[in-house]
């Protein structure tokens, strides 16, 4: 069954039937291939990604500085679109709702996530299946994902309200998506049920690669659960734990489609994300400038990459107090 | 004798309760949306809005036909799939081959190649969406299935690498060097050596590639605009703008959606979930 293995196999086991003289190779070093080999290899994927990911990165810092709407005759306008992003109330919103989200929710996400794998871990039956079940919702799309919601989400007939309703806590349902103080939350609750089951499995993976010598003298400790999982897993587990936040993080960073629809950024502004209003500016409102939601683009950019440059830095600072 | 060992299993089951009640309660918060959508797919809006948690009895399979012919699912589902299968058998060759420029040659720069495209997988979308639909507009690709397409590639290509790199640098030196004394040249090294020895990372990227793809809704709804050319997201989001209180018909588009997810996943579980979980789990 194992596919490497046979690969390998077959791969040796042809080798002999292409036999030529040694002196073909003229001793050339393997590491050094020719110009034009390399070329064949890496050309391919090296143009398209020049084309369709540098060239539109470096276009988007250039635009920013247009105003673009016409197409045919941008305008030079400098630095104009920057200042004005400083006192865009509706940016500045946008920034902060998507800051709250790609630095909390992912808490949310990775808490559950262990919790679930730690389930597992303790030998539950039907464990294999349960996995399963649980990941499925990673695998639906985010336009499926959101419609359910919405529907969950719904104030008349809603799961969520009939849930609520149905233990008698009338007075706490309400319309989770209309109204700016939960919205947002909501949409976080939306989000991390999608993503729990994915960060359940790496957690588990890690989980069972955890050295069982540490752990059963913990056992023999009368080490409980509470204690084992603070002193003993978690810190075994941080590289895995952080690693998961990270992703986690940037995936909230660049959430689009279910903010889009679920709440187009409403109600207030109050789920209004960078990724929806750049959308906003650029193609739903009809204001035709391409310019402006560049220099958005650009600041976003900067403030994304900033951000994953000092998560990484932060951890691995702490990495290293550790040991 | 029996009742002691029924009272074990019962202390048994009193001390792990709290730990049943979550499993019971988490599978039911994963799985039950989905039971109501399949539920509600089989039934019609009037017979929802009379009682939205009805079973659907008598189940109207002739919905599923109605989404899929008249409500042009059909078509959405084809464009998905040729944009879907071009991008990512198009996205494995270059990855491939540039992972193994990548995992085995030693040249000037190999580095800050892997270093660039390694960065650009967490580059946010919208600092190339906006561009890339000038692109396109400018030569001729905006509202085209092969505009889509090498999008998408270069899209995935980032993490394709990525994860071929890391697999293909595995690969042992000895393989290569009794390749090169038997006069295989670098191209069949690459085809009878790296492709078949690294397969299972190759459909591991695939299904990651896939699964994303068929669920991408921004760059589809930007890039694409004729209706004839929409793909399975798009089209989903954009039938429930046009028909909001048709909940019955949303949920049979919905579920043609997630039907074909859940066929593949129930048959592949292990391999979608080692694909969809590549590069986090070490």
């Amino acid at each position: 069954m194992s596919a490497p293995a046979e690969a390998a196999r077959i791969a040796l086991s042809a080798a002999p039937r292409r036999w030529w003289p040694a002196s073909r190779q003229g001793g050339r070093d393997p590491g050094a291939p020719s110009w034009l080999t390399l070329m064949v290899f890496l050309a391919p994927a090296l143009v398209l990604y020049a084309g369709l990911t540098a060239y539109p990165v470096i276009r988007t810092f250039a635009d920013s500085l247009y105003d673009l709407e016409n197409m045919d005759a941008p305008r030079f306008i400098g630095l104009a679109h920057f200042v004005q992003i400083w006192s865009d109330e509706t940016f500045l919103r946008a920034i902060r709702n998507t800051l709250v989200w790609s630095f909390i929710a992912p808490f949310l996400d990775v808490a559950t996530g262990l919790l679930l794998a730690l389930c597992l871990y303790a030998g539950v039956p039907f464990a294999r299946f349960l996995r399963i079940a649980w990941f499925t919702p990673v695998l639906l799309s985010y336009v499926v994902v959101s419609i359910l919601w919405l529907w969950i989400y719904n104030y008349d007939w809603g799961a969520l309200n009939l849930a609520l309703r149905a233990v008698g806590l009338d007075g706490w349902t309400r319309a989770w998506l209309g109204e700016s103080n939960t919205a947002l939350a909501a949409l976080m609750v939306t989000h991390a049920w999608k993503w729990a089951g994915f960060n359940m499995v790496v957690c588990l993976a890690a989980l069972h690669a955890l050295p069982s010598e540490v752990l059963e003298a913990a056992e023999l400790d009368h080490c409980g659960w509470a204690a084992k999982l603070r002193h003993i897993i978690i810190p075994l587990m941080r590289p895995t734990l952080l690693n998961l936040y990270i992703l986690a993080f940037i995936g909230k960073m660049k959430v689009f489609d279910l903010v889009w629809i679920m709440t187009q950024g409403g109600p207030m502004w109050s789920t209004e994300t960078v990724s929806t209003y750049v959308y906003k500016r650029a193609f739903a409102w009809n204001t035709f400038d391409l310019g402006y939601p560049s220099a958005i683009a650009v600041v976003w950019f900067i403030i994304v990459l900033a951000a994953a440059a000092l998560l990484h830095l932060a951890f691995r600072q702490r990495e290293k107090l550790e040991y | 004798m029996q009742a002691q060992r029924w009272g074990d299993r019962l202390s048994a089951l009193l001390r792990r309760g709290p730990l049943l009640a979550v499993l019971v309660l988490y599978t039911l918060y994963t799985t039950l949306p989905f039971l109501w959508v399949g539920a509600m797919s089989l039934r019609t809006t009037a017979e929802i809005s009379a009682d939205h948690y009805g079973l659907p009895s008598p189940a109207h399979w002739g919905k599923f036909r109605a989404a899929w012919v008249d409500s042009n699912f059909a078509g959405y589902f084809w464009n998905s799939t040729v944009v879907v299968v071009s991008a990512v058998a198009i996205v494995t060759i270059l990855g491939a081959m540039a992972a193994h420029a990548l995992a085995r040659y030693k040249f000037p720069g190999n580095r800050l190649l892997y270093f660039i495209l390694f960065s650009s997988i967490i580059f946010p979308p919208q600092i190339v969406l906006l561009s890339l639909f000038q692109i396109l507009v400018n030569y001729n690709l905006y509202n085209t299935r092969a505009g889509l397409i090498l999008v998408y590639v270069s899209l995935q290509l980032p993490l394709t690498v990525f994860i071929l790199e890391a697999f293909f640098a595995r690969i042992p030196q000895d393989l290569f060097e009794a390749a090169r004394i038997d006069g295989y040249t670098d191209f069949q090294i690459f085809l009878r050596i790296v492709v078949p020895v690294g397969m299972p990372a190759i459909v591991t990227t695939v299904i990651l590639n896939f699964v994303h793809l068929w669920n991408e809704y921004l760059f589809a709804v930007v890039l694409v605009s004729d209706e004839d050319l929409r793909t399975l997201p798009v089209g989903i989001q954009r039938f429930m703008g046009d028909y909001f209180q048709d909940i019955g018909m949303i949920a049979t588009g919905v579920m043609i959606a997630v039907i074909p997810v859940i066929v593949v996943y129930t048959f592949f579980s292990e391999k979608l979930i080692q694909g969809m979980t590549a590069g986090a789990v070490k």
